[in-house]
């Protein structure tokens, strides 16, 4: 609610133009009693058409105010929802992984489209009904009692009739709801698992066990729908039997009346009309009341999103002077998710220099991904420290840090717009040569030269009209263009196929000889010829060293190299390793020569 | 493959006449109850119509009686109103009884047939559909014809009925007063729909802005990781924002419009009040007309107004149902799987002898995808099937499944052609497990009896044993009895896999199609997953799509295939020779030493 203050002068402007509406609709009705009392009983034409222009007069006055009523409701959800959509957006923005580490990309989306569309309606039908809805009962009770006072009880009646409709029906049915939800779902899933399932249902031909499954699910949902709509339809005609009940009773207690008075002849007609429209206000409010809940849900949903603190609070300004050799040092590294017990990294210390790889292998789960996800501080270690370039990443201002790391997550991830801006992402300044170069090496140009407007050929959202290679190509090239110190490459290498992963990899040897590269990989060939391989097992360094070091010595390396050759390779494999430990030639092997060759 | 058709979801009918015909003709079952409902709701219309009159009759009689009121006749007509209203309020009950049943019923069925025509059309059907346009008619297009069916059609007959009724009873009270409200109605409620036509096209553009912000926040929220390594928060914040204002500025525009229709049509109504209530006063003055008609006559203006606007939108309502209609009698007119042959080819105890014969296929007639491809597989051997992703491997599969059908050429079981077989007989002999893990919602033990429903507990245990996932159930908080759920993180997908493997061992079939699966499984699971597909291969003619070369090497027979062809085949010593495709295959796997 707090969005709604800078508006509270629309809200009052509101308020008072709903008030002046309310009480010249209310007026109209009044005027045509008197058009009926002293106009038509008595015969006076003169004054039925004095009398008739006040009324359209009324009317339009009254049209007006409902008009900047509705716009200003409708006008202040619209500014409420923006000021609010923009208050989330900007807080998940600068959230980290950590803190969003509860939501997932589309229930945050969703929190930022759909419920503030929810929330919004909500604003809008309180400012426009529920506002509307008391200041109708107060004008019209104090209408009702001016024009015939001793009819007013029967309001009291006609509310107390409605609601109890309304609420006796609401009462049975809003539990079935939930469970109608449920049975929706229940057969909308059986849907989705026959088409999902559609091969392997046939090949075990299970299709009629399917299809009784089905059946049941079908038949419970609609032995459901029949009951809850068997009482829906109850409510049209019982609130048209109330409503016209109460008309019958105002007009029968205003002619027993008229033996009083005869100017309850007129009154009654527009008694009957206050009425009519102080229940219909009520009836309103209690649809309100269903719909409410829902909205609530969405501004709790969101409240979760605002409510979020960040764990992780950045320098204003770097403490200390970096060194200007590229660096990465992880001193008894543990990590833990706040409120999980298991530590998903536990005492994890190595130092990465520059013009070297440092590759991270082990299974799903060992916590090399999390590892990685360190370095740009997407997530805050427990214990321990991280040095990059010899400074405590927690005394780096936020820019300085990460304008030292080029990251290529697992997932190509693009963005709307040309291959170019995908590819200056980082470098907003680079010249049309680096981002060519930049694409060369990551093996992009040639499908990049292929697209119909080469670097300006457009990128859909998500990147989603070109091929996962293409995407994960693209996103190197973004983090080669930034030409950073630090480079970490987060599985990225996977969608690619053997070929390119191998040029690739050797593209990047000379760009890379005074930067620090961090890999984390899957396929041993990737990252075979790492000057340092760590191998992770449960979140602990299992082995530290060069693959032939860990072939002979590390029992988790051989267990993931075994899975990925055959025997005989990799009986060859470790051969070859013996072989090379043997001859002590760790210092100068192939990769160094490779790399005085490109010098 | 071709590519899927672009999904036409505008709600728009492509043709109105057909899709008409078609939805009543699948009425024709309700067709006694339709119309029963039809003539209630036109009955309780016109008991509702008599009302105003009858409480006008009651003033001019209460006038007339003046001040000696004649209570008695008044007493009546409160009666029959009461009578009237009540009458009215029972049939409108009952024909929304009837049409809530009938809808209810109508859409049963409906779901039914849409999920007995999923398991029926050829798998070919989903190269070219998308699972949620299939899902969509189910979901959505289902509850538009149940909410239509059980509203709009009694609806219109009952606005049709009180229109025309109320214009009658209004002529009958005054010509001239009449012809005032036939005026001021109609056009009122054409200045409000040409308001309301304009309104339209701001609400579009402002869905159009909507939908680039969804895309926006959608994007930036997944791509969070880039942002935040590139420094690049403050300018997506701006872009955010410029969007934003431009949404709020086409939310108001819009509003202006939509605010408009409800003072207009106030307005309206109340001019049409006074000049019937002047015209009017000078007939009573005149001695032309009694006051109660001239009561009765302004409820009736009033309640003439509501049928109308409500016409208009039934109408734009009944066009989404024949669309709704339309997409799915579309879906059930899709042609089927053709029927198997009679009389049907059975063959007992099979060998496993599988054989290939000059077998041409495409999934369009344009692309063949395999051409003359012939290939004898003796019982128990092993074939590998392998090649670069995209290739087509799965196609072989699909032909020995039946899922698709040869072109040209033919397969044979034992000598025995499968065409002349029933497609449960064929699925029947071999065992399926893929690389795509699918599991349905249900306990552990449901998922594994799939393979055969009349398996029994201690044969599933067995199974599970011997594809080494048994400890893994006995370890889950419910063993055999755990739910799996789609989004449950309590089974990897390893161990999914271990489960297939071991819904395939229940089945227990003379053969084998399986599919290795890739990546991300622990090297423990994956040494599980190996041993248990090599005891399920074992003494079994056996098909595998493999990406191990430990596999692949101990084949019996290798297939090689690329570009949606078979190249080469031979065994791995064979292929390594001729240095064609499989050698550079190989080479590529473990090149750099």
């Amino acid at each position: 609610m707090r969005f709604l203050k800078p508006y509270w002068w629309q809200v009052i402007l509101l308020i008072l133009a709903m008030g002046a509406q309310v009480w010249t609709t209310l007026q109209l009705p009044a005027l045509m009693a008197n058009i009926i009392n002293d106009g038509i009983v008595t015969g006076n034409t003169d004054y039925i058409v004095q009398a008739g222009w006040q009324m359209i007069g009324l009317a339009i006055v009254s049209a007006i105010c409902s008009f900047v009523a509705s716009y200003l409701s409708a006008a202040v959800g619209a500014n409420y929802a923006r000021d609010l959509r923009f208050a989330v957006f900007e807080k998940v923005i600068s959230l980290n992984l950590e803190d969003l580490k509860n939501f997932n990309t589309a229930s945050l989306t969703n929190r930022t489209t759909n419920d503030i569309n929810q929330v919004q309606n909500a604003v809008m039908m309180i400012l426009s009904m529920m506002l509307r809805a008391p200041i109708f009962c107060i004008l019209a009770l104090v209408m009702a009692i001016q024009t015939a006072p001793d009819m007013t009880w029967i309001i009291a009646v006609g509310v107390t009739a409605i609601l109890l409709t309304v609420i006796i029906i609401m009462v049975t049915v809003i539990p079935k709801f939930k469970l109608f939800q449920k049975m929706i779902d229940r057969v909308t899933l059986l849907t989705r698992e026959n088409l999902t399932g559609l091969k392997v249902i046939r090949a075990f031909n299970n299709e009629e066990a399917e299809k009784k499954k089905f059946v049941q699910a079908n038949d419970e949902l609609t032995r459901l729908i029949m009951f809850v709509e068997k009482i829906m339809k109850l409510t049209n005609p019982l609130i048209n039997v109330i409503f016209n009940g109460t008309t019958l009773l105002c007009v029968y207690i205003g002619i027993t009346l008229l033996s009083k008075d005869f100017a309850y002849l007129g009154d009654m007609s527009a008694f009957a009309q206050y009425v009519a429209q102080v229940m219909m206000s009520f009836l309103m409010l209690s649809i309100l009341f269903v719909m409410l809940p829902r909205a609530n849900v969405s501004a709790g949903r969101i409240n979760e999103v605002l409510n979020t603190k960040t764990r992780i609070h950045w320098k204003e300004q770097t403490n200390g002077v970096p060194e200007k050799t590229p660096s990465v040092e992880f001193k008894n590294v543990d990590f833990r998710y706040a409120e999980a017990d298991g530590k998903v990294l536990d005492n994890i210390s190595f130092k990465a220099v520059a013009g070297q790889t440092t590759a991270f292998i082990g299974s799903t789960g060992s916590g090399k991904s999390t590892l990685v996800n360190l370095v740009p501080r997407f997530y805050e270690p427990t214990h321990g420290e991280i040095l990059i370039n010899g400074v405590n990443i927690k005394d780096y201002k936020q820019d300085d840090l990460m304008q030292k790391i080029g990251f290529v997550p697992q997932r190509g991830m693009l963005f709307s717009g040309t291959v170019e801006s995908n590819i200056k992402f980082g470098a907003p300044n680079a010249t049309d040569a680096q981002v060519r170069q930049s694409a060369k090496i990551a093996q992009a140009d040639g499908f990049i030269e292929k697209m119909p407007k080469k670097y300006k050929a457009h990128i859909a959202q998500g990147g989603s009209n070109v091929s996962g290679g293409q995407k994960q190509r693209i996103s190197i090239a973004r983090a080669i263009c930034k030409n950073p110190d630090i480079f970490v490459f987060d599985d990225s290498f996977s969608a690619l196929d053997m070929k390119t992963d191998k040029k690739l990899r050797e593209a990047l040897v000379p760009i890379t000889r005074n930067a620090v590269v961090l890999v984390v990989a899957q396929r041993v060939s990737t990252i075979k010829n790492a000057e340092q391989i760590i191998v992770l097992d449960n979140g602990k360094i299992a082995g530290k060293g060069t693959h032939a070091k860990l072939l002979c010595n590390c029992k988790v390396y051989q267990d993931i190299v075994k899975s990925q050759l055959s025997d005989a390779e990799y009986e060859s494999e470790l051969k070859l390793a013996q072989k090379q430990k043997a001859s002590s030639m760790d210092n100068i092997d192939g990769r160094t020569v490779l790399k005085e060759a490109y010098a | 493959m071709p590519r899927p058709h672009e999904q036409d979801n505008t709600g728009k009918v492509k043709n109105t006449k057909h899709a008409f015909r078609i939805f009543i003709k699948s009425l024709k079952r309700y067709r006694l109850a339709i119309i029963i409902a039809m003539t209630l709701s036109v009955g309780s219309s016109l008991l509702n119509i008599f009302t105003p009159k009858l409480l006008g009759d009651m003033t001019n009689i209460a006038v007339t009686t003046y001040p000696e009121i004649n209570f008695g006749a008044i007493m009546r007509i409160i009666w029959l109103v009461i009578g009237l209203f009540v009458g009215a309020g029972i049939l409108n009950y009952l024909q929304g009884y009837i049409l809530a049943v009938v809808a209810a019923r109508y859409t049963k069925a409906l779901r039914e047939r849409i999920i007995d025509k999923i398991n029926k059309l050829p798998v070919s059907y989903f190269d070219t559909h998308k699972y949620g346009d299939v899902l969509s008619r189910m979901t959505n297009d289902i509850d538009v014809l149940a909410t239509s069916l059980s509203q709009e059609i009694t609806d219109l007959t009952g606005y049709i009925t009180t229109i025309v009724g109320v214009m009658v009873i209004m002529l009958t009270i005054s010509v001239p007063l009449s012809l005032i409200a036939f005026i001021v109605v109609p056009i009122s409620v054409a200045v409000v729909g040409r308001i309301v036509r304009f309104a339209q096209k701001f609400f579009l553009a402002r869905q159009t802005i909507l939908g680039e912000l969804d895309g926006r926040i959608e994007e930036d929220y997944a791509g969070g990781v880039i942002i935040k390594s590139n420094s690049y928060e403050k300018n997506a914040i701006a872009e955010f924002d410029k969007i934003n204002q431009k949404l709020t500025v086409a939310t108001k525009k819009s509003q202006i419009f939509s605010s408009l229709s409800y003072p207009v049509t106030h307005i309206f109504t109340n001019i049409g009040y006074v000049a019937i209530c002047a015209l009017g006063g000078t007939f009573v003055v005149e001695g032309r007309i009694n006051i109660g008609d001239i009561q009765a006559f302004i409820q009736y203006v009033s309640s003439f107004n509501r049928p109308i606007t409500e016409l208009a939108q039934t109408m734009s309502t009944i066009q989404s149902l024949l669309a709704s209609s339309e997409r799915i009698f579309e879906f059930l007119a899709e042609p089927e799987e053709d029927p198997d042959v009679e009389p049907a080819l059975v063959i007992d105890n099979v060998k496993g002898a599988v054989e290939f014969h000059d077998v041409c296929f495409s999934y369009d007639k344009e692309t063949p995808v395999i051409r003359n491809f012939s290939v004898k597989v003796k019982p128990g051997q092993k074939v590998a099937i392998v090649g670069p992703t995209g290739a087509g491997k799965t196609t072989i599969i699909n032909l020995l499944m039946r899922f698709y059908e040869p072109d040209s050429g033919y397969i044979t079981i034992d000598g025995a052609p499968t065409r002349e077989m029933k497609r449960t007989d064929v699925r029947k002999m071999f065992g399926m497990v893929l690389q795509d893990t699918w599991l349905f919602n249900g306990t552990v033990e449901e998922n594994l009896r799939y393979g055969n429903l009349k398996a029994r507990h201690a044969d599933i245990v067995k199974a599970a044993k011997t594809s080494n996932v048994h400890h893994v159930i006995e370890a889950l908080p419910k063993s055999y009895k755990s739910e799996i759920a789609e989004d449950s993180d309590n089974i990897s997908a390893g161990e999914k896999q271990l489960i297939t493997i071991a819904r395939a061992m229940v089945a227990n079939p003379p053969m084998m199609i399986l599919d290795e699966a890739t990546s991300n499984v622990d090297t423990r699971t994956e040494q599980l997953i190996q041993d248990s597909f090599e005891k399920l291969t074992r003494h079994r003619t056996s098909f595998v799509i493999a990406h191990r070369l430990s596999t692949i090497r101990n084949s019996d027979l290798i297939l090689v295939m690329r570009d949606g062809a078979v190249v080469e085949q031979g065994n791995h010593v064979e292929l390594l020779k001729l240095n064609g495709f499989y050698a550079e295959l190989y080479n590529s796997q473990f090149a750099e030493k």
